[in-house]
């Protein structure tokens, strides 16, 4: 199999095909990742393609010392935070989102409950390094971190984590988490989860 | 989980699990695992984590098309790299065939520039505030120039070149193609029967009797027949008297008066040059001769031949206007004549000057009000001067050091940056 670099060499050179490839191979993925972090599906489906776009314009800026795959997540991480800072200056619209997971299990939503609760840097680091299966070292330059300390927030973000899962695999039928502030929530799976908090 | 217990910290073991440990590191993870139970549930705990993060599945999108803004994109991108010309012209660096460049490289390039341009500021700065050594470096670059431009050029004839001897102090110099101006008898039209040689000398004299040297000088001027083209004397304070004269003296007598007026005092520096002016002097006159043939025949015209009004003023104008030539010639030539029998000697006669003892030592008062006098006005020139080199220097020395300033602190950052990498 050709690998994304040289792909996205070949696409530097005009291959159409290359480009082609390279978005077979990432697109899924990438909407993940922007499903994963927005409300909306509809507004991952722009971003995943509007990621492509800014892939074609900025061809050039492309150096073979750096991996597609960090080069890629590294523009949807700004068209994220771009995304986020649009949703806080028009919050009137929020209301309009579309809700994520219609058909999401019970445990599906206590995760992402349970995430939400990580400070938002940590949280970060996990989902990259558990959904998009990035590299300390890739996730160190994409967020410009020191690997050391990318490894030090992953565990303890894994760690917080577990706290705030264990009450949930000692139950069943009802959802109990302890927040970060104290305060205990219940919580029934019929509840919708909060707009997550990054 | 304490390290004497464990060789391994749990962070570790999160990376071993995650595939991210070192190979030794891996190793003794390995072995420390399989026997220790505590590793083993902190391990699970780890595992169970990531197992549960990922209930959490995204269903895939539907539409796994390219938009068609991206498809739009592509197009235009396809069709600018058919036709690189036609947008924005041509790329220097395709041109150049050359490489892009890190953001670093650019930023140590314009350090180094700005440096160099700082240092070069503030080298033309000091030259210029301490002006010795920079004159004496561009006389000394001047002085190897011209010794390097006198080697180019070809020897001259020995009939052309121009004899000059200059000597320092005491070495008595002997012109051996000495003219002897007053030798030839040179009539209006007669040819120079040797080399008619146009002499100069300088001398440079340090005595200690000012008044008794510049009698003496006058002296040996009036009885080799010489007299004074120019003289001045200035008698600044502070310093000894100096006597600057442009001496006339028959060419043959130059040799006789130099050696006399030598006797005066200290020669400092002594010089003599001639340059041969027969060839000038044989055109003019010559020239001279033609004019005059010329002032005859028109002269005949006149008397023998009868004509026009007309034609009898044309040849008067003619005749006025060779003899105002013929004027102007006669005055070049007795010029030149006079020149080579009247060598010009350049006198400098300056006096030693010995410091006067202070008959009435200063008082302390006033040596301590003419210190303080000193100092003020010494802080408030360098308080000015200040001022006027941030005026005159500053803009530029920011534009420089700013530049300098950015690039080192994007090389500063990459360091770091480096440094915490590895």
């Amino acid at each position: 199999m050709v690998s994304d670099e040289a792909l996205m060499l070949e696409f530097q050179r005009g291959s159409r095909e290359a480009f082609e490839e390279l978005f077979a191979r990432y697109r899924g993925p990438l909407y993940g990742f922007f499903q994963r972090r927005l409300e909306s599906q509809e507004r991952a489906e722009d971003l995943a393609q509007e990621t492509f776009l800014a892939v074609i314009r900025a061809t050039a800026r492309y150096e073979p010392r750096a991996l597609v795959r960090t080069y890629l997540y590294g523009i949807a991480l700004k068209l994220v935070a771009a995304e986020r800072r649009k949703q806080q200056n028009a919050p009137a619209n929020q209301s309009d989102a579309e809700p994520a997971t219609d058909d999401a299990t019970e445990e599906a939503l206590w995760v992402r409950q349970a995430l939400g609760k990580l400070d938002v840097g940590e949280r970060e680091i996990l989902m990259l390094r558990e959904y998009e299966q990035l590299s300390y070292s890739e996730i160190a330059e994409l967020l410009r971190l020191p690997v050391n300390t990318v490894r030090s927030r992953l565990f303890r973000s894994r760690m917080a984590l577990k706290g705030y899962l264990e009450p949930e695999m000692k139950s069943h039928g009802t959802v109990t988490a302890r927040g970060a502030t104290g305060n205990t929530e219940v919580r029934t799976a019929e509840v919708r989860p909060e707009k997550d908090e990054a | 989980m304490s390290m004497s217990k464990h060789p391994i910290a749990e962070e570790e073991l999160m990376a071993y699990l995650d595939g991210e440990l070192s190979l030794d590191r891996a190793a003794t993870a390995a072995e420390h695992l399989e026997k220790c139970r505590e590793c083993q549930n902190v391990a699970g705990d780890l595992q169970s984590v990531s197992r549960r993060l990922m209930v959490w599945q995204v269903e895939p999108s539907e539409d796994s098309r390219i938009a068609p803004s991206v498809a739009a994109a592509l197009e235009q991108r396809g069709q600018a790299e058919e036709k690189p010309a036609t947008r924005g012209g041509l790329s220097w660096r395709k041109v150049f065939q050359m490489p892009r460049l890190p953001r670093w490289v650019w930023s140590s390039g314009i350090a180094v520039a700005s440096l160099a341009m700082l240092l070069f500021m503030f080298g033309v700065l000091f030259f210029s505030t301490n002006h010795s050594p920079m004159q004496y470096v561009n006389m000394d670059l001047a002085h190897k120039k011209m010794a390097t431009q006198r080697a180019a050029l070809p020897p001259l004839p020995e009939s052309e070149a121009a004899s000059t001897i200059v000597t320092k102090s005491g070495n008595n110099v002997e012109d051996g193609r000495a003219g002897g101006g007053g030798e030839h008898e040179r009539g209006s039209s007669a040819v120079p029967a040797g080399p008619m040689i146009v002499r100069t000398a300088g001398l440079t004299l340090t005595t200690k009797e000012f008044d008794k040297a510049r009698t003496g000088l006058e002296e040996i001027l009036k009885r080799h027949g010489g007299y004074v083209g120019q003289l001045n004397v200035s008698a600044p304070s502070g310093s000894g008297r100096t006597l600057n004269a442009t001496l006339r003296v028959p060419a043959d007598q130059l040799d006789a008066t130099m050696a006399e007026l030598k006797k005066l005092g200290r020669v400092d520096v002594e010089s003599q040059s001639g340059e041969e002016v027969t060839q000038q002097y044989v055109d003019l006159v010559a020239r001279l001769a033609n004019a005059r043939n010329s002032e005859q025949r028109l002269t005949e015209i006149l008397r023998h031949r009868t004509g026009e009004l007309s034609d009898v003023l044309a040849v008067e104008v003619e005749i006025e206007r060779v003899r105002g030539e013929i004027e102007q010639m006669e005055a070049e030539r007795k010029n030149l004549a006079h020149q080579v029998d009247f060598a010009t000697l350049s006198a400098t006669l300056t006096e030693e000057y010995e410091n006067q003892l202070q008959a009435v030592p200063v008082s302390t008062f006033t040596r301590i009000r003419n210190a303080a006098v000193d100092g003020y006005s010494t802080v408030t020139e360098s308080v000015v001067s200040l001022v006027l080199f941030l005026f005159s220097y500053g803009p530029v020395l920011l534009l420089w050091g700013g530049l300098l300033f950015f690039s080192l602190r994007i090389i500063w950052r990459r360091l770091r940056k480096n440094a915490k990498n590895t």
